[in-house]
């Protein structure tokens, strides 16, 4: 435990100057904000301080990079602040000739990157009608900034964990799967999307064998067992969306669905043991697909991969298959979800139900300033869904964290999927792919 | 290795028993038979072996798992015998409730609820033999949502002695019958009940290793 605690500060002290020099650039566009939208921003730094764990500690220091950019006087009371100050002054000059070639230069990767730096998403969970909620949602937008000399690019990462057996394995995953495809990401120079999901999934899987060097949540009962719990486990759909690329990475029979152009097109396929493929894998590695319920493993779990579940290995595996898909101007929208959904909705009436709201939102011309989503808020609202009682559902009201045309297509889904008789939690998440064209404010 | 072990006790046994099935005259299969789930095994006392033996019907089938465990036969019989409390080494069961008696005696009955994930929600069941001084503990399953109708399970501790090292150890019988459900057969309704049944044991072994050390 103490190893690996020393290991996480050593990441955090190690990435901390990165993070401070990306924030001074980031710092100088947000500098253009009109004085409307720096309110939301104020308020988005007193929620922060009430934040804690090493990711949100970044997110804090970003802001306070950012203020401290803007001129604010935060007064600067400890060594490693003056020292954070010191790279921000080095940064400020040589930011600002960068600042001046791209104006200058590449105006049109400018206003691809301003697009990027604002993903819209929403996210619905409900409990419905089963009696525990196992589902877990993970939104992490900019949690990979990638700087080279000619360019700068942020990753949004997303999640979807639909858990059984307990809920502490889809937890797990919600609270350290996108850091360690940060890591893998990070430390990856050539990009090799399917090797470093699968080191990630790895690696996941294997520190929810080891749950009891950890510590859980209260809410899980299985604090009242043997740490050795072998027969939980969580499906996990992942999308990292960058600049030009899709990637989703899926283990379990949990959906990505892209809407392209109109269309519906699956970026993953759900693994279910009957699928010929695993049906072979499986029997090749001595177990078998028993009929039990629908096709299970061993007659037991009905899914052919899945994170944990370690008493059916090797049959059930951990390995995701990636997809990398290349994003063009006819991309409307991602749609991640839980099997609560895809097995009552089909991809096309998700797709044609999600440009409605889209479309509809849109066409009233609603354009609000849009702050930057921290991660400690999705970990709140992560939260209150799990406090929800059966059949409700987070609202939509909250729209300076999530755009509020995908908050409304993600609980239109679930109220869909409820509708027809869905018998297990719905998790949605829709993620807004068009671009949008920003006026210069330089 | 316990699982390596395990696995060929458990190929003998069910060998030994397919060899006393197949003893029966062939007009006679269609009629009950009384199954002996321990023949085989060494080192069996008579006790255990009476309790293995099963009277199968001719829709059903039958297995037997066995679990080695280094812990004292008092410590594994003070977890398997709390009837009122499965959930304790059994991690397919969220919840346990007694609803008929008192946990104890024969003839309580117990509801229950299954973990998600699963092809089942929860199910009724009976304590039917409850022996502390022999350390033998049996329950049926008299409803529920499941489609293991007429299980019957019964499972024993004893202190069995290994031929290649000579040290003593506990050994964990579980043996059952149960309906073969339509729309499978008895292959495959044998390998999910000892998926389930081996899972339980593997997790009972665990627990009561660890729970020896630290006492």
């Amino acid at each position: 435990m103490a190893d690996i605690c020393y290991e996480d500060e050593t990441s955090a002290c190690e990435s901390r100057p990165l993070w401070s020099s990306r924030k001074w650039r980031i710092g100088v566009q947000r500098f253009r904000m009109s004085p409307s939208e720096m309110n939301p921003t104020a308020s988005t730094t007193e929620e922060e301080d009430k934040s804690e764990g090493i990711y949100n500690k970044r997110n804090k220091q970003e802001e306070y990079d950012f203020m401290n950019c803007a001129s604010s006087s935060p007064s600067q009371s400890s060594p490693e602040e003056e020292s954070v100050s010191l790279e921000d002054s080095d940064v400020s000059i040589s930011d600002g000739n960068s600042s001046v070639n791209d104006v200058a230069v590449i105006p049109s990767k400018k206003t691809v990157k301003e697009t990027d730096l604002r993903p819209r998403y929403g996210v619905a969970s409900v409990c419905g009608r089963r009696r525990d909620m196992e589902d877990a949602v993970a939104l992490h937008p900019s949690f990979v900034r990638k700087q080279t000399e000619f360019s700068r690019t942020r990753w949004h990462y997303f999640g979807v964990y639909d858990g059984h057996g307990c809920s502490h394995v889809a937890a797990r995953c919600k609270e350290r799967l996108h850091e360690l495809v940060q890591e893998e990401a990070l430390s990856d120079k050539k990009e090799e999307w399917k090797k470093m999901m699968e080191r990630s999934f790895t690696r996941m899987d294997k520190e929810v064998v080891r749950w009891g060097e950890t510590v859980m949540s209260a809410n899980c009962r299985c604090e009242l067992q043997t740490p050795d719990c072998d027969a939980v486990g969580s499906t996990a759909v992942v999308s990292v969306i960058t600049p030009e690329k899709i990637i989703v990475a899926n283990c379990g029979d949990s959906r990505a669905v892209l809407c392209r152009n109109g269309k519906a097109v699956p970026l993953s396929t759900d693994h279910k043991p009957d699928r010929p493929d695993e049906l072979d894998r499986i029997q090749e590695a001595g177990g078998r697909v028993i009929y039990w319920d629908g096709a299970r493993v061993l007659g037991v779990l009905a899914m052919s991969r899945a994170i944990g579940d370690n008493y059916l290995k090797p049959y059930v595996t951990s390995e995701p298959e990636v997809t990398v898909t290349d994003r063009t101007e006819e991309d409307e929208f991602l749609i991640l979800a839980t099997d609560g959904l895809w097995d009552v909705v089909t991809n096309e009436a998700a797709c044609t139900m999600v440009r409605m709201c889209l479309n509809r939102k849109s066409g009233r011309g609603r354009r609000r300033g849009e702050t930057q989503t921290p991660g400690r808020r999705s970990e709140e609202e992560g939260k209150e869904e799990e406090e929800k009682v059966v059949g409700s559902r987070k609202n939509g009201k909250r729209g300076e964290i999530t755009d509020k045309a995908c908050t409304e297509a993600s609980v239109l889904l679930t109220k869909l999927a409820l509708a027809k008789h869905s018998s297990d939690n719905v998790s949605v998440v829709v993620i807004d792919l068009r671009r949008r064209r920003k006026r210069h404010v330089a | 290795m316990p699982t390596s072990i395990q696995f060929q006790r458990s190929s003998t046994a069910a060998e030994a028993a397919n060899a006393t099935v197949r003893n029966y005259p062939h007009h006679h299969q269609k009629q009950v038979q009384k199954v002996s789930l321990t023949r085989g095994m060494a080192d069996v006392p008579e006790h255990v072996e009476l309790s293995h033996t099963h009277v199968v019907g001719p829709s059903q089938c039958f297995s037997v798992v066995v679990q080695d465990v280094e812990a004292p036969v008092s410590t594994v019989w003070s977890i398997l015998s709390r009837f009122e409390h499965p959930q304790a080494y059994k991690h397919f069961v969220k919840s346990c409730h007694v609803v008929i008696g008192d946990g104890r005696e024969v003839g309580s009955v117990r509801e229950v609820r299954v973990v998600s994930g699963l092809p089942a929600a929860f199910s009724l069941e009976r304590l039917e033999i409850m022996d502390d001084d022999r350390h033998v503990i049996s329950f049926s399953v008299v409803g529920g949502d499941h489609r293991l109708m007429n299980y019957k399970s019964v499972t024993t501790v004893h202190e069995s002695e290994e031929d290649s090292d000579g040290k003593k150890r506990t050994r964990v019988v579980e043996s059952y019958v149960v309906d073969v459900p339509a729309g499978n057969d008895k292959e495959e309704t044998c390998s999910f009940a000892d998926t389930i049944v081996r899972c339980n044991l593997q997790s009972l072994a665990k627990l009561a290793e660890n729970t020896s050390k630290f006492s």
